[in-house]
């Protein structure tokens, strides 16, 4: 039973300067991709040929992944290579959580040190993995309150219509022929639940790229009946800043970043973090 | 008349290869085709799509390579990868050092000479701005040093020069911001990068823009080529384009630089190869899951700059979706050959021509029809302007697995190059590991199964067919 606080969680962390030392564990966790918990084998070593050895470069041995891409072919047992971030702060036999990026992928993986958190050994792996659980929780809820800070609407509603995009262009922009062209498309959201900057059975206008190119990969996309939560920017991306709604001039919008579309359901959690101090 | 217009459509059909009917060529000795795709990153499912290579001439160990490949630490990475190999392409390594979000819009590189520099130029993530790079060691893990940067462009190719003090950059690119509609444009720069100029080389009216592809080809003697396509109108998605080649005589140090090849009709720069060709331009899935619309590419002897090789793909309208034909002239652009080569349903050509005068053809094409259908990558070699040609089969895979993530589904372009005895080259295609689809045979760097012709990740779970670039080399033809 973990009840502890979040703040609680927070700890002194092994950091170069006294003004990183005190960073937070979600602090740690925001700036990582690659979170495991490892014992240092060797040091001004490296596991893998491709990397140039230094100063700087421990082996350490993976005990338990905590953290990675799906991509990443990370399991306990495998040794990988840690530039950290000061040299000398690791012996051999030390184990700890780290708190890495991605540097060299070869036949091995090398990374980049944040920071490190001191284990007692042996570092109770449950506990470091619900607390970086909770950590990486802190700074998805952080990202979201950013956007929904800057977002100009939030609703929760259905998408009514979805049709190609007329823009009006500037006379002294015509229009490209490009395989990176968005091809705009603008929905037709009926809005169900107003939880900032509208309110309910409005009818807003999003705007979002109907292409396939990757320049636009990853884009949220929308589908007539598609219910969700939406966090709606004003238009500042076509250079058509309003579009016509029942013959009606309105202020057009995008949801271009991936967490501007969430599910229905997360209306309650996007409420609750408006509310939070 | 009306005989000969048959007779006419009869010889087309001759001429066009039936790729359905062809037997795959025998294995060739000393071909090597690696999957790029590291150990470290088996459970990658991504799409890799829109492979590049760059060598290093002064150690040919050295190689870098592209693709639409990302930062494995996800979309909000501040960088994006390239591949580098430090012993002649055997195994490869992933790097973040390029100053894009994640992944790239698109990219080319290229090697300068003495020391090694590496250029890119990319469109960076987000807002697609053209970046040109630079880094004096490849295997450096620094981020990219920023060189120039603008807006409204597409598809930037880098080719480089060796010059005695000073690297030669030449970026072709569509610069929307060109005036008149006249958009194809090389960034030239003498000083290596430090300051790029950008030479306007269509001189013709245009239907408001020309065609993505501007491609520089360099030889020794700094005879400087360029091909583009010439859209002069389109009648909806169909372009109607001439394909055009200029020339420079002198690294494009003059005032007014790519002059040197007029065509005849209208004495302007500009040597017309083909005129009135119908380009298809799909921005959709139409090829074998792949787009359409821009296959260009351009060789020219490095030794011999009179030898030029050309090739494009258009709609020849028999039936086909799409059709690669490829030319040569052996007088500097001044004329031109007839097709020496007619690939239907064919893209992603891309030419080199060895020392010893050797022509190399890369394409990859689609044979048969649905669920059966395949893409086959093929390099062909020919040493007499293909009355002969030997004919090589890279890799032969289904078109209709695995379904496409985003456009495009192999590559806009691929590419070859030429280095001593060999032909280097690099293309993206299915990665499942069956033999079969290699018929010269394949090495895997991440971790695969062939006997059950699976791929696999770092804990031996199954994982999911995708898009993968392979790096490949086979001897020139003596």
């Amino acid at each position: 039973m973990h009840t502890r606080s979040p703040m609680l969680l927070a700890v002194a962390l092994a950091l170069p300067g006294s003004a990183a030392a005190q960073l937070s564990r979600a602090a740690l966790v925001k700036q990582s991709d690659i979170i495991f918990i490892g014992t240092v084998t060797q040091v001004h070593a490296v596991a893998v040929p491709e990397v140039p050895a230094s100063d700087r470069t421990i082996v350490v041995r993976i005990d338990q992944v905590l953290e990675k891409p799906a991509a990443v072919a990370l399991t306990p047992g495998d040794s990988v290579t840690v530039q950290t971030v000061r040299p000398g702060s690791l012996k051999p036999g030390t184990q700890a959580t780290f708190y890495t990026t991605g540097w060299i992928f070869g036949r091995g993986v090398a990374v980049r040190e944040v920071g490190h958190e001191l284990g007692h050994s042996p570092v109770v792996a449950a506990d470091q993995q619900e607390a970086v659980a909770r950590a990486r929780h802190e700074v998805n809820d952080a990202e979201l309150r950013a956007h929904i800070r800057t977002a100009a609407m939030v609703v929760a509603g259905r998408v009514e219509q979805v049709r190609p995009a007329e823009l009006t262009p500037a006379p002294a922009r015509p229009k490209r022929i490009t395989e990176h062209d968005p091809d705009w498309q603008e929905a037709i959201i009926a809005v169900q639940d107003a939880i900032k900057g509208a309110q309910a059975g409005d009818r807003v206008v999003v705007r979002f790229p109907g292409s396939s190119d990757v320049a636009w990969v990853g884009t949220p996309r929308f589908a007539v009946g598609q219910e969700a939560t939406f966090l709606l920017h004003k238009d500042s991306t076509t250079g058509s800043p309003f579009a016509m709604v029942a013959g009606q001039s309105v202020p057009a919008y995008t949801a271009l970043h991936q967490v501007d579309v969430l599910s229905k359901a997360d209306a309650l959690r996007v409420r609750a973090l408006i509310r939070k101090p | 008349m009306h005989a000969k217009m048959i007779a006419a459509a009869v010889a087309l059909f001759v001429a066009c290869e039936r790729p359905v009917d062809q037997a795959p060529p025998a294995k060739l000795a000393g071909v090597r085709v690696v999957d790029l795709i590291p150990a470290s990153l088996s459970g990658e499912t991504w799409q890799d799509a829109e492979p590049f290579l760059a060598l290093y001439a002064s150690n040919t160990k050295l190689m870098a390579a592209s693709a639409f490949t990302p930062n494995p630490g996800g979309s909000a990475s501040a960088t994006a990868p390239i591949y580098v190999s430090d012993d002649g392409g055997d195994s490869w390594t992933l790097r973040n050092t390029l100053p894009s979000q994640a992944m790239t819009a698109d990219i080319t590189h290229a090697v300068g000479g003495n020391p090694p520099v590496l250029y890119a130029g990319i469109m960076k993530v987000p807002g697609f701005p053209l970046n040109e790079l630079k880094t004096s060691d490849f295997l450096s893990v620094a981020t990219m040093t920023l060189q120039s940067s603008r807006p409204d462009i597409d598809q930037p190719f880098v080719r480089t020069t060796d010059v005695a003090n000073a690297d030669r950059v030449y970026i072709g690119l569509n610069d929307f911001d060109a005036p008149e509609g006249r958009t194809a444009t090389v960034d030239v720069s003498h000083n290596g990068g430090a300051t790029y100029t950008s030479r306007r080389i269509e001189t013709r009216n245009t239907m408001g823009q020309n065609g993505p592809s501007v491609r520089p080809a360099v030889a020794q003697d700094h005879t400087v080529y360029v091909a583009y396509f010439g859209w002069r109108s389109n009648t909806g998605s169909d372009v109607t384009s001439d394909v055009v080649v200029v020339r420079d005589d002198s690294g494009a140090t003059g005032a007014t630089p790519f002059r040197h090849l007029l065509d005849p009709s209208d004495h302007l720069p500009g040597r017309l190869v083909a005129t009135h060709v119908t380009i298809p331009w799909s921005n959709a899935a139409t090829l074998g899951q792949e787009r359409i619309g821009s296959t260009l590419s351009i060789a020219v002897d490095a030794l011999h700059s009179d030898n030029v090789y050309l090739a494009w793909a258009d709609r020849v309208g028999t039936g086909d979706i799409y059709t690669v034909h490829v030319r040569r002239s052996t007088d500097r652009g001044a004329t031109w050959s007839g097709d020496l080569r007619t690939l239907t349903n064919a893209t992603d050509a891309s030419l080199a021509v060895s020392t010893n005068g050797t022509v190399g053809l890369l394409y990859q094409q689609v044979t048969g029809s649905g669920g059966t259908s395949r893409w086959v990558t093929r390099l062909e070699q020919s040493r007499d302007g293909f009355a002969t040609h030997q004919d090589v089969v890279l890799a032969t895979v289904p078109a209709t697995t695995p379904t496409f993530q985003f456009l495009p589904y192999i590559g806009d372009y691929n590419y070859l190059l030429t280095r001593g005895n060999q032909f280097l080259g690099i293309f993206s295609a299915n990665n499942t590991p069956d033999s079969t689809n290699f018929p010269q045979g394949v090495v895997y760097q991440r971790r695969v199964d062939f006997p059950t012709h699976r791929l696999l990740d770092g804990a031996g779970a199954p994982v999911a067919v995708s898009i993968d670039p392979f790096f490949f080399s086979a001897p020139v033809l003596p």
